[in-house]
């Protein structure tokens, strides 16, 4: 079954007074559960706002989003941020943690959104353990260098066990090295856990460790290319 | 524990803002304090003069006194329970350009029979009650015997000497045998002396010229009447005055709208302190919107992650209520701490204005909090209408 599916997909956006940008123009696509998947394009070809679509954080202005088989479009504000909650994670570019959080109250926080259950401190703890952080479960962001602190934010992404995650730019902020690891380890979760993920990026390096890479180009597919690489570090395959 | 910290993070702002709140509280904690104060005496007035018609001389005598010889004609009048003599005359004569925010110090006689009429109850908490027919003994109200350091069984000059006491002026020593409970309204200003040395005293303070002509054993300052059960006192004032010649009996409701001043005076003052707690809500509101202005990146993720708006509106309330409501502990505190030291200051001046009350600190905390809520409610609610889209976007 398709973890996502993007049906003729379209997103305007109003520029001045009355000029109406498509940043998304019809696009319409599939993936299948556990792919790993890399969306490339240049700086405003659409890649963040379908993102944003995808993760339910953006209304698409036509067109449709299922995710594993549920047609969110349909859904309330209310059932579409419960859903989002539930079955999406999120890795962004920007530090994104909370600064008055330690590395396992971020990684805990989305569970203050949703059903109140048990365990939630052992599996960030296992999480924080999976990303190499087991150490530094009482640090604060202010204590992290940014590669650990996306470390916490990849837990953090996974603390709900989502059907997908989503990252936007995830290794935007770090250098190549970083970058390297940072992907090995999405790679190994990816594999490990089967999660589907769609990793934004402008890096082609990057997108070259992908199953598939789908290009945007001013809101639209350009192309969509299933690669067959090894799995593993960047470096590996260079 | 992270709104705490939120608010620990912004030290400065937190501070001012928190700062501007206890201003407010402690503002509105002091002149609360002054309103209580009044509301009390004026309870205590409204209960004891609203239960009795107060009758005075209108014979063109000395104001102020007036003859026991009016008392069975008075009694006579149909509706009329008991008419029973009543004294009051300074016990700081001379100080009346330093007036009290409040009763002022009285050296008073009242009929005993009064206790089985009045609505104004005093208990005794140490000591004992006047005895019939015992001169020399003086039962002080609770403010009275703390205002002169004294307790039962020590002794105090009535009237108390003034300053500059003109050469003819005359005290007498009493015994403190009782201390009465404090009810916070009149009795607590109150030096209660038998029926002979009130006379006594009440002769002695009036001009020399004209006291030797008076036998003091005929002397009052006023006659309280008590109705029969169901009489309209209003109208049984109006009987007595129509009825009886030489006096004049102020009707009840008249007498008790007369004082009312005090009231009105603290109303005055509680609706200022209520302008300094709404300064303290509009810095709080500031606050909100600039933290909500800092954090939404912080609202945004926190969409992703599934909060419906119902939370972000939940978490930001709590956060301008625990501002609100820190400030106002603080302020509560502070204005109670300054209350007791103010009256704990002007007590030797007579000037006891201040009465922190449960009432008061309810409604002052609730004010803090509902201040909280109210100051937080607009910022919160911008928060959860963040697109959160727009926020992931920002630099």
């Amino acid at each position: 079954m398709a973890a996502v599916e993007v049906r003729d997909l379209i997103r305007k956006y109003r520029q001045g007074e009355d000029n109406m940008v498509r940043a998304l123009d019809g696009v319409t696509l599939s993936i299948d559960t556990g792919e790993f998947v890399s969306l490339v394009g240049r700086s405003g070809s659409g890649k963040t706002t379908f993102l944003h679509c995808v993760g339910l954080l953006l209304r698409p202005t036509t067109g449709q989003v299922l995710i594993d088989g549920v047609d969110t479009t349909a859904l309330t504000d209310g059932q579409r941020a419960d859903f989002r909650g539930r079955r999406i994670g999120f890795v962004f570019r920007h530090q994104s943690l909370l600064p008055t959080l330690t590395a396992l109250q971020n990684v805990m926080l989305p569970l203050r959104y949703g059903p109140i259950g048990t365990g939630g401190k052992k599996r960030a703890r296992e999480l924080l353990d999976l990303v190499g952080l087991g150490d530094l479960v009482n640090h604060r962001p202010g204590q992290l260098t940014v590669a650990e602190s996306q470390r916490v934010a990849i837990a953090r992404a996974l603390i709900k066990a989502p059907a997908l995650v989503v990252a936007d730019e995830p290794t935007g902020e770090v250098d190549n090295e970083t970058s390297d690891e940072l992907l090995f380890l999405m790679q190994q979760l990816n594999r490990t856990s089967g999660v589907t993920f769609i990793i934004a990026t402008h890096d082609i390096d990057v997108a070259t460790c992908m199953d598939r890479v789908i290009r945007l180009s001013d809101g639209q597919v350009g192309a969509d290319e299933r690669l067959r690489v090894e799995r593993g570090r960047r470096s590996s395959i260079r | 524990m992270e709104i705490l910290h939120n608010i620990a993070q912004r030290r400065l702002r937190s501070t001012l803002t928190i700062g501007g709140i206890v201003v407010g509280v402690l503002a509105l904690t002091l002149t609360g304090a002054m309103a209580e104060h009044f509301h009390a005496q004026f309870e205590g007035g409204d209960a004891y003069f609203r239960s009795n018609i107060q009758v005075a001389d209108d014979a063109g005598s000395y104001a102020g006194v007036i003859s026991l010889s009016k008392i069975d004609p008075i009694q006579k009048v149909p509706g009329v329970a008991v008419a029973l003599p009543s004294i009051g005359l300074p016990a700081r004569p001379g100080s009346a350009t330093s007036v009290p925010l409040g009763a002022p110090d009285t050296i008073a006689y009242a009929d005993p029979r009064e206790r089985d009429h009045s609505r104004l109850k005093a208990a005794i908490a140490d000591g004992r009650q006047l005895q019939p027919n015992r001169q020399g003994e003086v039962v002080l109200g609770h403010d009275l015997a703390n205002e002169y350091g004294v307790k039962v069984g020590d002794r105090l000059d009535l009237p108390i000497r003034p300053q500059n006491a003109n050469p003819d002026f005359v005290n007498h020593p009493f015994k403190v045998v009782g201390i009465l409970k404090k009810t916070n309204t009149l009795p607590d200003a109150t030096a209660s002396v038998g029926l002979l040395d009130a006379q006594m005293l009440l002769q002695e303070s009036l001009p020399a010229s004209f006291r030797d002509r008076l036998d003091p054993s005929s002397l009052a300052s006023r006659i309280t009447v008590y109705g029969k059960p169901g009489v309209d006192l209003d109208m049984l004032a109006d009987r007595i005055n129509a009825t009886v010649p030489g006096v004049t009996a102020t009707r009840p409701t008249d007498f008790v709208n007369n004082f009312d001043q005090g009231a009105r005076f603290a109303a005055i003052a509680v609706g200022t302190a209520l302008l300094a707690l709404l300064f303290g809500a509009i810095l709080l509101i500031n606050t909100m919107v600039v933290a909500v202005i800092e954090r939404q990146g912080e609202i945004a993720l926190k969409m992703t992650f599934g909060a419906q708006p119902w939370h972000i509106v939940a978490e930001y309330l709590l956060e301008a209520t625990i501002i609100g409501l820190v400030g106002g502990l603080i302020g509560f505190a502070a204005g109670a701490g300054l209350a007791a030291l103010l009256d704990l200051a002007g007590r030797t001046v007579n000037m006891d204005v201040f009465l922190i009350t449960d009432r008061l600190a309810k409604i002052t905390l609730g004010l803090s909090l509902a201040l909280g809520v109210g100051a937080g409610m607009i910022p919160s609610l911008r928060a959860a209408r963040l697109d959160p889209d727009r926020a992931l976007r920002a630099p």
